[in-house]
């Protein structure tokens, strides 16, 4: 066990990956000299070489398609997208190739790999670097999609999606990248996918969340001694329907945080999950506290990020309702 | 007749394989006008280019195509049985009819599962490039598109990465004047093969409608590309004889076309040229065009009678181990 932040804990993931398998091979923008512009890829190019740690010309549509090429040619790529803003020019590989090729070819042709990329905002990033677009990749059949919350769950996440069998988008929630720390083992360990994790448990009311608001939730649950149950999804498709069910069916009580965009969140597809599978366990109305439907602005992130006050005003809000 | 001859019997290979894709494909465009097939891409015109490139490809090198490729596969010896399954979408078809017809998948032939997205398997096969270079196979892949993929991000983003990174692939531009309904000279201002400069790359052009030209030039760039010298362009020209698919009505934007027989059309200069080497003559080609005529109704009488696939595989196969959504959601469609 070794204390490391998420940066750390991604870069021993794939280190790892590195020195155990030669077909593993790492391809993004400045990933290698640089080290990526997060250092998530710091001295991985030095250890295994130029043509395993690929430096890419400035081509997110080039970096996934050639990525997919390689995985269906017996490599197990990761491939980097340097801020998830930049993904767009490549969704037609990822939704179009990545996400159908083991359907439309029977199972001949499949693409076993990882794609990384950063979101979310709180860095002071502007409309282009803060985006939190993981609906976009949730709604289509084929892909799988994760996001850690701490280093422990990022390495482990990591390690479980690169033996898949099939496409994981991965998620790395930004602002955590260093401010999250916490023991990670030094070897190989998972993380596995499609699982919740319930991070504390508590009975008057259920708090799903995920990725970058899992600390803030935490925080405030802390701070205002909630009676909390906190889930921590982990993995955003498919959706961990028992962990979502159990909890609510023991509080009764749901507040979903996200920073995305709220229509057609994942907010809102966890509501309709409630509502179809366990409407009469409910004692109060879902509520959802989310980033606006508007653009991820400069100035004014603080007022964008759910914060403490629209947290408490939900939790609040349920918990004294009826 | 001279004697058999390597050079004799890959030529007489290559015009069959023109013969059985052109029998094959009146027949489809055929039976979909009579309601037994749904839709259908013809390839009429671009027989020869594509058993030219097929000629100077192995078998275990890997093609990343689109559409329009039945002539590439049957010359590299898909059987037609996997092409009219794929096209009827019956319970023999590999994907149990999940795609629309002329979306062919081979993994025994080395034929990568077409998408329609035009020019996204251009990146695919530089990845697939760098893989072999990287295992150090002596493979190499062939990737296939229309003039029209010419214009798209994908196109460029594929050149580009084979020229930075000298990855062992061919591009073969199929231009047969068309896209759908925009001519070649609508959709860029300059010779295709000319661009293969910006990307550090060879490009050359071919007479398309000429296979032994095709194969010429293709044998070229597949011989660099196995020594390790890079990607190459190759820009073949031929015609679009027939519509875009089943569903386009090519009157509405083009007045002249090249009809079936005339001096034009690749299996007639095909003929010339085999006849000119005295590798055949007209009782050959008739022979040759009657065993292909039956070969191609037999096997199409004999598909057609395959039931269609169960319902379940249409929503089966999406991941490896599938979601409960989808189990919960199949449970309520069937």
């Amino acid at each position: 066990m070794t204390e490391m932040n998420m940066v750390q804990a991604l870069n021993s993931a794939m280190d790892h990956l590195l020195s155990k398998d030669k077909s593993v091979i790492l391809l993004g923008e400045d990933i290698g000299k640089d080290g990526g512009v997060f250092r998530v890829t710091e001295g991985l190019q030095s250890k295994y070489g130029e043509d395993r740690v690929i430096d890419m010309p400035l081509v997110e549509v080039g970096i996934v398609g050639m990525a997919i090429g390689m995985a269906l040619t017996g490599l197990k790529p990761i491939a980097e997208i340097q801020f998830q803003d930049f993904i767009y020019t490549a969704m037609d590989q990822i939704i179009n190739q990545m996400a159908k090729l083991r359907y439309r070819s029977g199972g001949d042709y499949t693409v076993p790999m990882v794609l990384r990329t950063p979101y979310g905002g709180g860095v002071k990033g502007g409309l282009y670097h803060s985006q939190s677009g993981e609906t976009y990749f949730a709604h289509t059949a084929g892909l799988t999609v994760v996001t850690p919350s701490n280093p422990y769950d990022a390495k482990g996440l990591l390690l479980s999606s690169m033996e898949y069998g099939d496409p994981v988008i991965f998620l790395e929630p930004k602002r955590l990248y260093r401010s999250s720390k916490g023991e990670v083992p030094d070897g190989e360990y998972k993380v596995p996918i499609g699982e919740a994790k319930n991070i504390k448990e508590g009975n008057s009311v259920s708090i799903i969340t995920y990725g970058s608001m899992v600390p803030t939730v935490l925080n405030i649950v802390e701070k205002h001694k909630i009676d909390a149950d906190v889930i921590d999804l982990r993995t955003l498709l498919p959706l961990d329907i028992n962990a979502i069910l159990s909890t609510v069916k023991k509080t009764g009580k749901v507040v979903i945080v996200h920073e995305a965009p709220r229509t057609l969140g994942m907010g809102a597809e966890i509501s309709a999950l409630i509502a179809e599978k366990a409407i009469d366990s409910l004692l109060g109305p879902i509520l959802r506290v989310t980033g606006p439907d508007s653009p991820f602005p400069y100035r004014w992130e603080e007022y964008y990020l759910p914060n403490e006050k629209r947290i408490m005003k939900a939790v609040n809000s349920v918990m004294t309702y009826g | 007749m001279p004697e058999d001859s390597e050079e004799r019997n890959k030529f007489i290979k290559a015009y069959t394989a023109m013969v059985l894709s052109r029998t094959l494909d009146r027949k489809i465009v055929t039976s979909q006008r009579q309601g037994r097939v749904g839709f259908y891409t013809p390839t009429m015109g671009q027989e020869a280019l594509q058993v030219g490139a097929s000629m100077a490809m192995e078998t275990a090198d890997l093609i990343y195509g689109y559409y329009r490729d039945v002539p590439l596969m049957l010359h590299r010896g898909v059987p037609i049985e996997t092409i009219i399954n794929q096209i009827m979408g019956n319970d023999s078809d590999r994907a149990k009819g999940r795609q629309m017809p002329s979306h062919f998948s081979s993994k025994e032939f080395n034929f990568m599962s077409v998408q329609s997205p035009v020019a996204t398997n251009l990146p695919l096969a530089t990845g697939a490039a760098y893989a072999l270079k990287y295992q150090k196979k002596k493979n190499i892949v062939l990737a296939t598109f229309g003039d029209g993929s010419s214009s798209t991000p994908d196109f460029h983003a594929a050149l580009n990465l084979a020229g930075v990174f000298e990855l062992p692939v061919v591009f073969l531009c199929e231009n047969n004047g068309w896209a759908i309904s925009l001519p070649v000279e609508r959709q860029t201002k300059v010779e295709i093969w000319t661009k293969a400069e910006a990307y550090g790359i060879k490009g050359v052009k071919a007479d398309g409608n000429n296979f032994v030209d095709t194969y010429e030039k293709v044998n070229e760039a597949v011989k660099r590309a196995r020594e390790g010298k890079g990607a190459t362009l190759v820009e073949a020209t031929s015609f679009r004889m027939g519509p875009h698919s089943t569903s386009d009505d090519p009157t509405k934007y083009r007045t002249e076309n090249v009809e079936e027989g005339s001096e034009k059309d690749p299996i007639v200069v095909s003929e010339k040229i085999l006849k000119q080497r005295k590798y055949v003559d007209d009782k050959m080609i008739e022979n040759i065009k009657s065993r292909t005529h039956k070969l191609v109704e037999e096997k199409f009488n004999e598909c057609e009678k395959i039931s269609p696939p169960n319902p379940s595989t249409a929503f089966e196969g999406v991941y490896k181990n599938t979601t409960w959504m989808l189990k919960e959601e199949v449970e309520d469609i069937l």
